[in-house]
């Protein structure tokens, strides 16, 4: 989101009717995102199981490596719509700088990201299940998602998770000058930290728990 | 398409046609200090790719032209890579921008977007300075092996991806030169001007160069690989000294690459400013 952040909002980029082709291909960010997943399936990127492709069905089909339960769990869609409606309005300032390819390609790396780390939920559940798997065993055979999702919280976990990434934000975040270490620059940020934080509180955490509770679901199939 | 479509897609494009007028008339006075601010910022960016493709080890597959035995294309997975993804971005309207510049420029498919009118600042000769096989040449065999570690984990697709960031950042930092002789240039002609008209690359050279700038700049990003590419947990400053890229090799890229190339791009465009 910081290097995002570089441009502002670039309306254009999401505009379907933008394209001298409307409705060929949807906005300028489906046609790069849809093509440029294309060059890296090709890459073989999606043969590692920790990444998602956000249009999978303009993939070619990728080679079964995984047990069911892990490939039918993608929450894509859903960090898509969260990333672009909830997200971005966040934290780009508004305007137009007609570097509609290179907002695109930053949202693409964005998406990328929160994916992997939302999806990585089914590695962590992996871990927990083999660990407890007594605990688990009884909820994932009721098909009890309540009970399954009270296991996988840990306020206390998460609380530290959010912390953690705020303070990033601002480390990351902050303009780097020469010898000069004073307060002028405190507070100035590429990225609000509380913006990150509560993205991880209202979205990332809940949305990483929606995935290890469907994978666990399918985890005795 | 329907009437309504129609003028919904006139109305847009007209629009933005107005907005890009007002942003041409505001970037013509484009300022020393704003070209600076940029290259300031560019300096982030070049040091947070460097710090993701370092993620990853070297991972020498992706460079290896025998490893990917792709029907009917004879470089490495990274020159696919590389090739196919310009092309996307082509089509979307990146290299539009006069300060992108594809390291595959032959066969780049047209642009499906309106053409955005970027402000016009610079003299045309610009248009033909493109050093980006100076610059691939230098990332992969003097830079890479310097800060990623050996090895091999598999991530070929990914490696590249991140390899084509910090090319992207670099290629545009360094590219930026035009942009910084030109303000140079209107704002001291008459220095300038005898030394291109005798197309004078020494004078020029030290008409370009100013040692405390290149200091402080070289600093400046050591500091920001040392910030950036910290560890950073909660409660406890401790760690320092440990960092995701050595602050030295930044620094070093900047010495010895970034600052004497952006020259090269000054010099190369002064040399054709009067043309």
């Amino acid at each position: 989101p910081i290097e995002r952040a570089r441009f502002p909002l670039n309306a254009p980029t999401y505009d379907p009717s933008y394209f001298s082709m409307p409705g060929s291909y949807g906005s300028l960010v489906e046609l790069v995102v849809k093509q440029t997943e294309a060059v890296q399936a090709k890459a073989g990127r999606y043969e590692n199981p920790e990444e998602h492709p956000f249009f999978p069905d303009d993939l070619p089909p990728l080679p079964q490596v995984l047990n069911s339960a892990a490939v039918s769990v993608n929450v894509n869609k859903k960090i898509w719509d969260v990333y672009f409606n909830k997200l971005l309005p966040l934290f780009v300032s508004s305007g137009d700088d007609g570097n509609y390819a290179s907002t695109a390609a930053r949202d693409l790396e964005c998406l990328q990201v929160l994916s992997r780390r939302i999806h990585y939920g089914k590695l962590v559940v992996e871990v927990k299940f083999r660990d407890e798997w007594k605990h688990y065993e009884p909820a994932i055979r009721a098909r009890d998602k309540k009970t399954l999702m009270d296991l996988l919280t840990a306020p206390a976990v998460e609380k530290a998770v959010k912390k953690r990434v705020a303070k990033k934000a601002r480390i990351f975040g902050q303009e780097v000058k020469v010898g000069d270490d004073s307060d002028e620059n405190k507070g100035k940020y590429k990225l609000d930290p509380a913006v990150v934080s509560r993205f991880y509180g209202d979205w990332v955490i809940p949305l990483t728990k929606d995935v290890e509770v469907q994978y666990l679901l399918h985890r005795l199939d | 398409m329907s009437v309504v479509m129609m003028l919904t897609t006139l109305f847009l494009l007209a629009s933005s046609a107005c907005k890009h007028e007002m942003a041409r008339a505001e970037h013509n006075n484009v300022t020393l200090e704003m070209v600076r601010d940029s290259l300031i910022r560019q300096e982030d960016t070049i040091v947070y790719s460097l710090i993701e493709r370092a993620r990853f080890p070297l991972n020498p597959p992706t460079y290896d032209p025998s490893y990917a035995s792709i029907p009917g294309f004879s470089g490495s997975l990274l020159e696919l890579f590389v090739k196919q993804t310009e092309a996307v971005q082509a089509k979307a309207g990146r290299y539009d921008n006069p300060e992108e510049h594809p390291f595959f420029p032959d066969n780049l498919p047209p642009s499906l977007v309106p053409h955005y009118k970027y402000p016009e600042v610079l003299h045309r000769a610009a248009m033909s300075i493109n050093i980006n096989k100076l610059i691939w040449d230098m990332y992969f065999n003097k830079l890479l092996p310097s800060f990623v570690s050996p090895g091999d984990d598999g991530n070929y697709a990914l490696t590249a991806a991140r390899d084509l960031e910090c090319l992207q950042a670099i290629s545009r930092r360094i590219h930026y030169g035009k942009l910084v002789a030109e303000v140079k240039f209107r704002d001291e002609r008459k220095d300038y001007e005898p030394a291109i008209r005798a197309q004078d690359r020494f004078t020029l050279t030290n008409l370009l160069t100013f040692t405390n700038v290149e200091e402080a700049v070289k600093n400046r990003v050591a500091k920001k690989a040392m910030t950036f590419g910290q560890e950073v947990k909660l409660g406890d400053d401790g760690d320092k000294g440990k960092y995701k890229v050595d602050p030295a090799i930044v620094s070093g890229l900047y010495a010895d690459w970034v600052i004497p190339l952006t020259k090269e791009v000054e010099i190369d465009y002064l040399l054709r400013r009067l043309d």
